[in-house]
């Protein structure tokens, strides 16, 4: 037994340098019509009022689906409604049901389900079910085949926020172990921690998706991933890093780019010293050089942020903002000795240690700000532990995060920084800042929103809150054979839209 | 009886003595800054580089040396905090046995069964993250319920034996007959106890710096390094290859003195 | 046989206050780390009025102690609460999880008993090719060689060279028995191999030991062929330590199990006790642990039993203290 696992030692060292063909039995799939899928991290819950995790949201989309949905140009577009009516003020939305929509059960979707699905994310006693972006209705009525939505306010953001009100039967409580939803696809099994099985839902009433049958494999882990796609396991991984693209096969996988559509900084406390003063943060924002971070950790891959808004959002994104701190390391030290920092000072960079690429940016950026006299110490903290002390106590100094929106609207990406916002964790406060929120917030017109918007996002370079780094790429390993994938800018996999060449 | 060195005993102080010889110079002095990222990600070794470079274009050899001090300074702090408390609570329990024996065993299984990962998320919650004592103690506390249990059944062994029994007769206290007469006879069951701890201390400390304790990045130690380079077998062999052999080699260093020490004992006849 | 009866159920008693007893250190580990459960659930999203609604609809604000019995009220009518994440009962949960991981356990289980003893006596006995030094070294570097690396090196070489198993696609039993087996085989040796020459490493000492006593002195200058002596009274005497230690590694192995899960993409126990643990899954984390204590106390229970039957002295001293405490 021992010496065989010398001669293996012996073996594999021969192996690993060598790069070995993998013969996947993606073919067997092909001809199945199957489809397996690697995933990261497990579902939570799969009940759609009470799932959390962006994982989940992201796979799930296939099977729920809301009165309207999102498309890959960012548009959002009729679903379980057939229509959308919006009136002159903006105070009153119209939805039309469609005729014919099917539950995956089979039983068709009526009223009751729309009305049962609106409220209960809206106004119920579920403090878990309910969405905050729904707040601004005022009520919600039917009329025959119609939903009356009247809101409080006018509000741009009110249809991507009803987005998320999937629609589901009426009183149904199975949720959790057997979802029912109105989506391409229809779930078939779950195995907690292993995997998901969802399958073509044939009277589907829009375009139904291509692939008879997909499991979504759990695998936790840098390498499992990894091992899965070369041992043949897995047709498609995203969200992969430039470490994990590098060791597949060219002839086995294409590596497919898009972006995470999230602002990826080193978030600083600007409420705790030397992160008070604005000098100290503008003296960092000149210090860090992103293209250098993104050729260290990222192998070249993403693009280089200014700002907290990724170009996603092309009608918000000012470019011009990105390079408004050049790396330069004497204005770097006169800024901080203006500031009383003439030889430097010691900081904590505290990173959730299950995301690899925020820990591999930290540990650029020790680098970095060495250089500028800046002794930098990252502290490694578990999710449960980040979210608690850093994102909800604010009991740091500097982190590393991306932040997101989840819906399709840019209003998530600026709000957070307003001085008495919930979620400000970074404690930003900036008067002039506040004032073009509320102005932001309150336009009727978009031409003018957008305007502000720009101005939130310059008010924020300019005052240096945080030091915007990238906006990270997106790596999906598809298998050769394996077509139609596409990007959103917003957190979701579209499975129907995937197909084998045959 | 006499105590004379043999070739394993030599062999394995001679690889020890380098291994920390080496440890030792890399305080002080590496080839290159073992955090400095200027020499090309995934560099093949080189004579310049003779362990190439990782992912970040640092040099392996640098951070070897430096994480091998670190390495072996966490795995020998711990693994002699496991065996002094476990060998305290083997030989009360195995010596006296009784109600004692059943309370501390029990406590025993319960820290066995007991995750080490929340052991270590605990320890952290209370002593703060960044520190070594942290890593130390939590890995430490892992261990004690293996040597406990080994060390209990030794004393309890002896206990009987002939010259403990003419040792009480004599008027020996339960100390000294602890102390002079046991505890020098379970050297042999101790010994590869020992050595099998410092083994896996080594690897332990590996995944204790996911929890930010132990090394931080971008420090380097032999189980972080090796945890890292697993997931770049096929970009990087070298970093796992040298990493890995790096630790057999301390591993195989500090087995061969237990042997060695084990056969000066006179156990191999 | 009145005194046995009392000891074994002394022992079954310990039994469940250990289980009582880990549950308890759980409990309060929970109270002191850092991290919150509602927080994990809910996300970056969530309103301080959301975190406060579910804190109270999970009874997370109640007193510390008032939790524990309600938790333990729970427990002796077999109901191990609801999972926080993924709100399922928990048994639904880990059962599966559990035969997996016994499996695993007991699988490499035996080829640590089946190979390692043999292997020790073979290699006491012969004292020719793999004696002294090459013993030695494939000795330290059985135990040298992590887990962890096993199981990446068996994932390419057994894996995705030879295909005799798929890294990241166990099939499970219903679908594939066949496959199934052979993916855990291949995780059972990398559990098992370092633990093998720990074992041949212990048994060896302890024949060496033993075949050095008095008594074995005696028997042989006596005129008794050596063969013979080692099989019919060294042998005995000489598993009665290594006993211990296996019972140990019994105990160990579901734990230790983790590693090898996660690389070789096996749903087991361990890796959803880690997942549950940094999800701050308290009803989850509680249930596995208690699982793991049962197993622990059981397998410390059966080496003394057999350690007991196959050594009167040992029977003695045992039965004489449950008839006292």
């Amino acid at each position: 037994m021992k010496r065989k696992l010398l001669t293996l030692t012996l073996a594999l060292l021969t192996l690993a340098a060598v790069s070995i063909p993998v013969f996947a039995s993606a073919s067997r799939r092909a001809s199945q019509n199957e489809l397996a899928i690697g995933i990261a991290q497990d579902f939570d819950s799969l009940d759609p009022d009470y799932m959390t995790a962006a994982g989940t949201k992201e796979i799930l989309f296939n099977v729920f689906e809301g009165l309207v949905k999102p498309t890959s140009d960012g548009d959002i577009v009729p679903a379980v409604a057939s229509d959308v009516q919006r009136s002159e003020d903006g105070l009153t939305y119209t939805f039309t049901l469609r005729e014919g929509v099917l539950f995956h059960n089979g039983d068709p979707v009526t009223m009751d389900d729309v009305l049962y699905s609106i409220t209960r994310r809206w106004n119920s006693d579920d403090a878990a079910a309910i969405l905050p972006a729904l707040a601004v209705i005022e009520s919600v009525e039917a009329d025959g085949e119609t939903l009356v939505i009247t809101l409080s306010e006018p509000s741009n953001e009110f249809l991507a926020a009803i987005m998320n009100a999937y629609i589901i039967p009426a009183g149904y409580t199975a949720q959790e172990t057997a979802p029912i939803g109105t989506g391409p696809y229809r779930f078939v099994s779950r195995e907690v921690q292993d995997s998901l099985v969802v399958e073509r839902f044939p009277e589907y009433y829009g375009t139904p998706g291509h692939v008879d049958r997909i499991t979504f494999r759990i695998l936790e882990g840098a390498d499992g991933l990894v091992l899965g796609l070369q041992s043949g396991a897995l047709d498609l991984v995203a969200h992969l890093s430039s470490d994990q693209v590098i060791q597949l096969d060219p002839r086995d996988y294409d590596i497919c780019e898009g972006s995470m559509n999230l602002v990826q900084a080193l978030y600083l406390n600007n409420a705790a010293a030397p992160f008070d003063d604005i000098r100290v943060r503008q003296a960092l924002c000149y210090a860090i050089d992103k293209r250098e971070v993104l050729a260290k950790a990222f192998d070249g891959y993403g693009t280089p942020l200014g700002t907290s808004m990724f170009p996603s959002f092309s009608k918000y994104y000012d470019e011009s903002l990105t390079d408004y701190y050049t790396p330069d390391l004497d204005k770097a030290h006169a800024l901080l000795t203006e500031a009383g920092y003439p030889d430097g000072f010691e900081m904590t960079i505290t990173v959730p240690s299950n995301y690899t690429p925020h820990v591999n940016t930290a540990v650029v950026l020790v680098e970095l700000l060495k250089k500028a006299g800046i002794k930098a110490t990252v502290q490694p903290v578990d999710w449960s532990t980040w979210l608690s002390d850093v994102y909800g106590a604010r009991k740091f100094q500097s982190t590393i995060t991306g932040l997101t929106s989840d819906n399709m609207t840019a209003r998530k990406l600026l709000e957070r920084f307003g001085s008495q916002v919930g979620n400000n964790f970074t404690n930003y406060s900036n008067e002039e800042y506040d004032a073009i929120l509320a102005q932001a917030l309150s336009a009727s017109n978009d031409e003018e929103q957008t305007e502000l918007y720009r101005a939130l996002e310059r008010n924020l370079t300019e005052n240096a809150a945080n030091v915007y780094i990238q906006d990270m790429a997106d790596l999906v390993a598809v298998h050769k054979g394996l077509s139609g994938l596409t990007f959103y800018p917003i957190y979701v996999l579209d499975v129907s839209a995937l197909y084998w060449e045959s | 009886m006499k105590k004379k060195m043999n070739s394993y005993l030599l062999t394995g102080l001679i690889i020890t003595g380098t291994f920390l010889l080496l440890a030792l110079i890399g305080q002080f002095w590496t080839p290159y800054v073992p955090t400095d990222m200027a020499y090309g990600r995934f560099q093949a070794p080189t004579l310049s580089h003779p362990f190439g470079t990782d992912n970040f274009g640092r040099d392996i050899l640098s951070r070897v040396m430096e994480g091998a001090g670190t390495t072996f300074f966490i795995a020998l702090l711990t693994v002699s905090l496991g065996a002094v408390a476990g060998t305290a609570v083997g030989a009360v329990t195995g010596y006296f046995g009784g109600l004692l024996d059943d309370i501390l065993m029990r406590l025993n299984d319960a820290l066995t069964a007991f995750p080490s990962f929340l052991l270590a998320l605990l320890i952290v919650s209370l002593i703060g993250p960044g520190k070594k004592l942290s890593v130390i103690l939590a890995l430490g506390l892992v261990f004690i319920p293996s040597f406990a249990r080994v060390m209990r059944s030794a004393f309890a062994s002896l206990r009987t034996a002939n010259y403990v029994t003419g040792a009480r007769l004599m008027g020996a206290g339960s100390s000294r007959i602890l102390f002079v007469h046991l505890l020098p006879n379970t050297f042999k069951v101790f010994l590869p106890a020992f050595t099998i701890g410092f083994n896996n201390a080594v690897l332990a400390e590996a995944s204790m710096s996911f929890l930010g304790i132990g090394v931080t990045p971008p420090d380097a130690s032999l189980g972080y390094m090796l945890s890292e380079a697993q997931s770049m077998l096929r970009a990087a062999p070298w970093y796992a290859i040298f990493t890995g052999l790096t630790i057999v080699f301390l591993v195989f260093g500090v087995g061969l003195i237990g042997e060695g020490l084990q056969l000066m004992e006179g156990e191999e006849g | 046989m009145k005194d046995a009866c009392l000891y074994i159920l002394k022992r079954l008693f310990l039994l469940l206050a250990t289980m009582i007893l880990v549950s308890f250190l759980t409990f309060l580990a929970f109270r002191l780390v850092s991290g919150d459960p509602v927080r994990t659930m809910l996300g970056t999203e969530a309103t301080a009025e959301q975190v406060e609604a579910l804190r109270q609809e999970l009874g997370l604000s109640d007193p510390f102690l008032l939790r524990y019995v309600h938790w333990l009220k729970g427990f002796f009518s077999r109901d191990l609460g609801v999972s926080y994440s993924y709100r399922q009962p928990v048994w639904d949960l880990i059962s599966g999880k559990l035969t997996l991981s016994l499996l695993l356990s007991l699988l490499s289980f035996a080829l640590i008993v089946a190979i390692s003893i043999p292997a020790a006596i073979a290699s006491y006995r012969f004292t020719g090719p793999i004696s002294g030094w090459p013993r030695t070294i494939l000795n330290q570097l059985g135990m040298a060689v992590p887990p962890f690396f096993t199981g990446i090196l068996f994932s390419w070489v057994f894996g995705i060279t030879l295909r005799l198993f798929t890294p990241g696609d166990f099939p499970g039993f219903q679908t594939d028995a066949l496959a199934s087996f052979i993916h855990l085989f291949f995780a059972a040796c990398c559990l098992a191999i370092p633990r093998i020459a720990m074992t041949i490493r212990m048994m060896r000492s302890s024949l060496i030991s033993e075949m050095n006593k008095t008594y074995v002195l005696t028997a042989i200058s006596r005129g008794n062929d050596r063969k013979t002596v080692l099989r019919r009274h060294v042998l005995k005497n000489a598993l009665v330590p290594v006993i211990t230690f296996l019972g140990q590694t019994l105990a160990e192995l579901v734990g230790a199990g983790i590693v090898v899960e996660q690389v070789l993409g096996l749903p087991g126990l361990g890796r959803f006790l880690v997942t549950s643990i940094t999800h701050r899954d308290y009803p989850v984390v509680q249930a596995i642990v208690v699982i793991l204590a049962f197993w622990v106390v059981l397998s410390s229970l059966l080496a003394d039993l057999i350690s007991q039957a196959i050594d009167p002295r040992l029977r003695t001293a045992a039965l004489a203290k449950g008839g006292t405490a």
